[in-house]
């Protein structure tokens, strides 16, 4: 069961918010392709939040192939094999250039050696298999 | 074309003659979008109730304009069609003085063709309304919940909210941002819906507004969709060398022991890379709630009235 969470004091966009979690829950196996999402306006009332604010977040993500809505039927996890082979090599380089500087940013202000920022980012590779891995096993049973 | 549900320009209110005259609004410029949910905020006596007062009919202004869905609501017949598409709950709450049960039944007899008794008994049940209390024996928040009954029960195209929080508890609170997401937004027909609230309550107010107006003193300070107006304000803590103090995004500069502090209004990027570009340093640089924009914004306006009085003085 997806379950979204907003924070009002994070400074992070409440739609950027919605976004990273959709993600987020996709990557590490909690939403499976052809899952459906709730509703605009259902989300929106769940979380006390704008439905504009919802809409705009669920367009990014249809945008970026993540979800795709049946017109009248609902929003659904997009299929991930289609969507991520499908992609040039250089966009999805392109969409995660900004959020490695970020990265870097931050580590270079806490002083953090880049051999330890690599073994940070290893890790939480290796959660979101494991973690995806744990839930497809749990499926089966 | 962007359809407005109120529009104001230049529009004044003026209470009392002759040196006793307080200018309750003053030259307000006010656009509240079809479809949009509006928070109006500003501080006590800011003219944020004389201004709806106004947009339901109740008050005439002095000068300037002020249209609902592109009517005058001070002048009959326009004023009954404006009414018609109207919710309203009024910051006093001061209704008719009758039971719960009473005044759903009086307003159901005034809205007969968009009034919804599924929707009146949703938000009697949500928000615990009781239905036979005797008004004077209704707590203030009572008397808000019995307000907010009727004018979402109304099921309008506009919805007026004047501080709908009032004496509301934090789970009623919590269940009418619920109500007013889940039943007051979907568009009836081809008709979008709007509500228009005013409230101190910034953090709920964040919540679920997608536009904002900050007003003081009877003006607008700040107005526009608030993802535009958050990504617009930054607080940068600043050190090094000949820092700039005039820029057009500097909404106010402050000296601290080792640092300074800038609150940016505009363009927050391209005035820190301006800095750096200039051997700057920058220490921190954060985000701003609506609340610590709203705080700067009115202290700056307070400064900047306190100097033009001491002017004439």
């Amino acid at each position: 069961m997806l379950s979204l969470r907003i924070s009002a004091s994070s400074g992070v966009p409440v739609y950027l918010q919605l976004e990273q979690q959709i993600k987020q829950a996709i990557a590490s196996g909690l939403l499976q392709s052809g899952d459906p999402l709730p509703s605009t306006r259902r989300t929106a009332a769940d979380l006390r939040i704008n439905p504009n604010t919802v809409a705009r977040a669920f367009q990014n993500l249809e945008r970026e192939g993540v979800i795709r809505t049946v017109p009248g039927g609902g929003t659904f996890v997009a299929s991930l094999a289609s969507l991520a082979p499908g992609l040039l090599k250089t966009e999805k380089l392109r969409r995660l250039r900004p959020l490695a500087e970020q990265l870097a940013v931050e580590a270079s202000q806490l002083q953090l050696p880049s051999t330890d920022v690599h073994k940070l980012l290893d890790a939480a590779l290796n959660d979101l298999i494991k973690s995806r891995r744990t839930k497809s096993s749990g499926d089966d049973q | 074309m962007t359809s407005y549900a109120i529009q104001t320009s230049a529009l004044v209110k003026t209470y009392g003659i002759g040196s006793k005259a307080t200018r309750a609004v003053d030259g307000l410029n006010l656009n509240v979008p079809e479809g949009s949910i509006y928070g109006l905020l500003g501080r006590n006596s800011a003219g944020k109730t004389t201004t709806i007062r106004m947009a339901m009919g109740l008050a005439h202004p002095t000068s300037g304009d002020i249209k609902v869905f592109g009517l005058n609501p001070a002048r009959d017949p326009e004023r009954v069609t404006v009414l018609r598409q109207v919710g309203y709950v009024p910051e006093d709450k001061m209704l008719a003085a009758l039971s719960p049960r009473k005044l759903l039944e009086l307003n159901r007899n005034f809205y007969p063709e968009t009034w919804s008794d599924d929707l009146a008994r949703k938000v009697i049940k949500r928000l615990e309304l009781p239905l036979d209390t005797a008004f004077i024996k209704l707590s203030l928040g009572n008397k808000t919940k019995s307000a907010l009954a009727c004018a979402i029960a109304q099921r309008s195209r506009l919805l007026i909210l004047d501080e709908p929080t009032t004496g509301l508890d934090p789970i009623a609170l919590d269940e009418l941002l619920r109500l007013l997401v889940e039943d007051c937004t979907a568009p009836i027909g081809d008709k979008p819906r709007t509500i228009f609230l005013s409230s101190h309550q910034l953090a709920e107010i964040e919540q679920i507004a997608d536009h904002i107006g900050i007003m003081d003193r009877g003006r607008i300070l700040l107005e526009g969709p608030l993802d535009d107006i958050r990504s617009s304000f930054r607080r940068l803590t600043v050190t090094g060398a000949a820092l700039p103090t005039t820029h057009p995004g500097i909404l106010s500069i402050r000296q601290q022991a080792h640092a300074t502090q800038y609150i940016l209004q505009s363009a927050p990027e391209a005035f820190a890379q301006d800095l750096i570009a200039n051997g700057a340093t920058i220490v921190e640089s954060n985000p701003m709630s609506l609340n610590e924009i709203f705080l700067e914004l009115c202290r700056t306006s307070e400064s900047t009235a306190a100097d033009r009085e001491e002017e004439f003085a």
